[in-house]
Formats: C-alpha cells, sequence, structure tokens
C-alpha cells in the first residue's frame, strides 16, 4: 500500500476502514429525551469548563435509534446530555453515550470525540410505552418509560427541526503514542438537511441504576420535567474546534 | 471540571474515562497462533510503505486475555504480517478483532491497533484447542489445533524450559498504522507506530497439527489473505506488559 493511499484512509484497519469519510446520513433516526433536574454541584463537576452548566440544573437522558445510517448501519444508542453556555451561547454537552456498533462508536470518538463506549440499549414500543433501556456489561444502568404520542408537540415539526439545530459539542481526547494528550479539545457541529416527521411530548419517569463503568446515575434525578418523542431524518457532518486546551 | 483537570484525563468520557493510564500488563495471556502461506501479491498490498514483506507466510492468532488491567477479561483475534522496516524484522498487525471496549478504544486511539468489534472466543473443546471469530453475527474464521501433543515429548527430552525462542518471538517488534482524522475529516494523525512488549514471562508453549478456516466477509475480511497451506499451530501461555509505544515513521511529516 502506497503513502498516498494511506492518507487517503477514512480509518482504521487499512484492510477494511471501521468507517468510510463523512458526511453521515441519518433516515427515520427515532428519539426518546427525558429531560430531569439533578443537583447543580455535581453538574458542574461532570461540565469541562470553559463551558458553563445551564442555570436550571437540567439534564437530556436520550435513547436514539437509528435503524438506516450511512457508513454506519443499523443500531441504537442512548447517553447523557448536558445544556450549557459557551460565552453566553446556548450550548448542549454530549456528556456520555453507549452503542452497540462499533463503525459508529469508533468514527464518533475519532473524528468528533463523542464519549462513546459499547453497551446494549434498546428503543421500543412495548404496548401502550414507548421503552428505552440500557445494559452495560450486563447489567441494567437506565429504563426510561414515556406514554405513547399523547399530545403533538407545539409548533409541530418546524419548531423541532429547527431546535435540532442548536449547537452541540464534545470533549475530544486521543493520546499520543506515549500516552500524553495529542488531541484535547472541545469540538463543535451542527446537524444539517433536517426533516421531522413526528414530534410529542408525553408524562415520562426515568430510572437510573448507579455503575461505575456506566455512571449516568452520579447525575441524580431530583424532578422529571418531561419527556419528547420524535422522528426524523438528517445529516451528521464534520464539525470544527471551539476551544484548543493544548493551546491554551 | 476544570481546565487544569481537563488536560490529564486518560480518555474519553469525562465522568469515567473509557480506559486509565499505561502501562498494561496482562497476566495467563494466552494464543494460539497459526502461521499460514498465502498469495505474496496480497501481502504486498496490505503492508503499507516503507514496509517490505518478507516471504508468503502469515498468521492468525487468537487470544485468550482474562485478566488485562484496565481492560478485564475479554479475547481477540489479529492477522499479522511479518516484514521489515529499514531492514529490521518486524511483525504488521493488519487487522484485529475484539469484544470489549476499552482495549478496542485505547487500541486504536494510543497505538493504532486495528481493532473492530467481533466476537472472538479461544477455548479447548473436547480433544481440540479451538478459536473461533464471529463478526455481525456470521462465523468468519475456524482454528483448530491438537491439545499439547508435544508435551510427553518436551518431557522426555528433559527440554529447558527457559521458552527462549518463544521469548524471543513475543517480544518481536509490532507495527501498526495509527490513522485519526481531525474533526473536518482530513487526516490529523497517519503513522507507523512500533509496539515492543515488556516483562514477558512464557509460562508453557506447546507446536502442533492445525488446520485453519476463513471465510470471505467485506468488514471483515480476513480471507483476503487467502490460507494455501497451513504450516502450524503454536499454543502459548504467558504473562506480559503492553508499554507505550513509538513513531516509527510519519506520513504527514514533510
Amino acid at each position: 500500500m502506497k503513502a498516498e493511499q494511506i492518507l487517503k484512509l477514512p480509518s482504521m484497519p487499512a484492510a477494511s476502514p471501521s468507517y468510510p469519510m463523512g458526511p453521515y446520513r441519518f433516515v427515520n433516526r427515532e428519539y426518546m429525551i427525558i429531560t430531569y433536574e439533578t443537583d447543580k454541584d455535581l453538574l458542574r463537576e461532570a461540565v469541562p469548563e470553559p463551558l458553563e452548566p445551564n442555570p436550571d440544573g437540567h439534564v437530556l437522558y436520550e435513547w436514539i435509534r437509528m435503524p438506516d445510517s450511512s457508513g454506519f448501519g443499523d443500531y441504537c444508542e442512548s447517553g447523557v446530555v448536558i445544556p450549557c453556555l459557551y460565552k453566553g451561547e446556548p450550548i448542549n454537552f454530549t456528556a456520555q453515550m453507549y452503542l452497540d456498533d462499533e463503525p459508529p462508536i469508533s468514527a464518533g470518538r475519532e473524528i468528533w470525540g463523542f464519549p462513546k463506549k459499547f453497551a446494549h440499549p434498546k428503543l421500543e414500543v412495548c404496548s401502550d410505552t414507548l421503552t428505552g433501556t440500557l445494559n452495560y456489561a450486563g447489567q441494567m444502568v437506565a429504563m426510561g418509560t414515556m406514554a405513547f404520542k399523547h399530545q403533538a408537540s407545539p409548533g409541530g415539526v418546524e419548531a423541532m427541526a429547527k431546535a435540532m439545530t442548536k449547537t452541540q459539542c464534545n470533549l475530544k481526547i486521543i493520546p499520543d503514542v506515549d500516552g500524553t494528550p495529542k488531541i484535547c479539545q472541545l469540538v463543535a457541529y451542527n446537524l444539517i438537511d433536517i426533516t421531522i416527521k413526528g414530534s410529542w411530548l408525553s408524562p415520562a419517569r426515568l430510572h437510573l441504576i448507579p455503575h461505575v463503568n456506566a455512571p449516568a446515575a452520579d447525575l441524580p434525578i431530583k424532578r422529571i420535567v418531561g419527556g419528547k418523542h420524535f422522528i426524523g431524518d438528517l445529516t451528521l457532518p464534520h464539525g470544527r474546534v471551539l476551544h484548543d486546551y493544548l493551546k491554551s | 471540571m476544570k481546565i487544569n483537570d481537563v488536560i490529564t484525563l486518560p480518555s474519553m468520557p469525562l465522568q469515567s474515562p473509557t480506559f486509565p493510564r499505561g502501562p498494561y500488563k496482562f497476566f495467563n495471556r494466552e494464543y494460539l497462533i497459526i502461521n499460514y502461506r498465502t498469495d505474496p501479491d496480497a501481502i504486498r498490498e496490505h503492508l503499507p510503505e516503507p514496509l517490505m514483506p518478507v516471504g508468503d507466510t502469515v498468521a492468525v492468532q487468537w487470544l485468550d486475555l482474562p485478566d488485562g488491567e484496565g481492560f478485564g477479561a475479554y479475547s481477540a483475534t489479529a492477522q499479522v504480517i511479518p516484514c521489515t522496516l529499514d531492514g529490521l524484522p518486524c511483525n504488521f498487525v493488519s487487522q484485529m478483532y475484539v469484544d470489549n471496549s476499552p482495549p478496542l478504544a485505547a487500541g486504536r486511539e494510543i497505538w493504532g491497533y486495528p481493532m473492530k468489534y467481533g466476537k472472538a472466543k479461544l477455548n479447548v473443546i473436547g480433544d481440540t484447542l479451538t478459536g473461533t471469530l464471529d463478526y455481525a453475527g456470521q462465523r468468519i474464521a475456524n482454528g483448530t489445533m491438537v491439545y499439547k501433543h508435544d508435551a510427553g515429548q518436551q518431557r522426555l527430552a528433559g527440554t529447558n524450559h527457559t521458552y527462549a525462542k518463544e521469548t524471543e518471538m513475543l517480544a518481536r517488534t509490532q507495527i501498526t498504522l495509527k490513522v485519526i482524522p481531525d474533526i473536518d475529516g482530513t487526516p490529523a494523525i497517519a503513522q507507523l507506530v512500533a509496539i515492543n512488549f515488556e516483562n514477558i514471562v512464557v509460562k508453557g508453549a506447546w507446536t502442533g497439527a492445525a488446520r485453519l478456516s476463513l471465510i470471505p466477509a467485506v468488514n471483515c475480511p480476513l480471507a483476503d489473505l487467502p490460507v494455501r497451506e497451513v504450516l502450524g499451530g503454536m499454543q502459548i501461555v504467558s504473562d506480559l506488559t503492553l508499554p507505550y509505544g513509538r513513531v516509527v515513521h510519519d506520513y504527514l511529516a514533510k
């Protein structure tokens, strides 16, 4: 294999790259997001400076089903997102993510710094209940339930599509081969080409079980704010560096 | 979290890093190594320049890793191509499949081990040392070896069990191709990385007849280096340490 071919590789291994070049298109991506209020001191600990956590102490616990994702296949994801401020502007920080498919884990970590680990999340309609579960290393660590399509969300699909354009960010850390940090950045991206096909609000509950390697419960639930359920098509493009910790 | 704490994190995510800092020591690391002859043109295609091929022999290895510090208990399958770098003998690790996310993430992000998620297993089943690899629900590789057939002969011959040959084999320099994209999709890292195991203690080693079956699959293409002739199998039980590595070629350096 020639040096020119190596520089064109989208990812490892050269023999069959884990993921192709982006952008990545998602069709019929289905979300259940349960918003809850947590301890503000613990929230401060979970958010890297220079981000500031939202003053309400809100956390979004998400399940996302992705049946048709270009380059990645069919998989499911679950995780913790913290609404934050960056220089006074609203931004969502992804704090934890668990999924059951290696290419989006590797691409997520290596391109954008999504904090992804391998686990077994599930999002399904079980009789009258939209049900999300997360199993990590054989143990259940999260269970979310939401009433099924009780109420269309205010503003309809257009308002939800607009909300989905909100800037999101991750803490990307890649070590160098000697163990020192090679990349340590806050990375931002915005979803594009968003079409929302349905969007609902309903009552919800969330249960988080303490686990050292999947510590969603480290941000304990004080009060459930509500549940959102929506489905749509969207594109995840490359991103940009917001803050470089190795340069400051 | 304070900025000064952020730069000391060993890995993502902040709240529970996927892997701690190394080095990483492995206890009772067991190998089934099957050496086989393949197509020399396919070897040439698989080796990144400036690595040079050596002969037509490659290996598929199964690893049982019951106690890996920082990583836990898991199994792996690897394809390894003997080669040279500037005349020095080394092994290029071309493909690797593991069933555990901390070593998968650490492997890719620190050293550039070409790891994907696959279900590797190494077991003694009846009279057979058996390695299997399933990827995306399909059986891709099956390696079998006779179980310790030469143990009696080793004992009769009064073999001096220093395992010098096996230790030297495990100490041979490994080379990986580390590729990490930048946030805009351009390459941020494109390097050949060299790794040498340390503190190698071989606790047992056996050779014997083996067979290997590789089934073509697009995302787990071990069969792209087809089996022409199986040369034999080797079983090794060891303790060893995986330290950090060093950059031996940087494709982005001008």
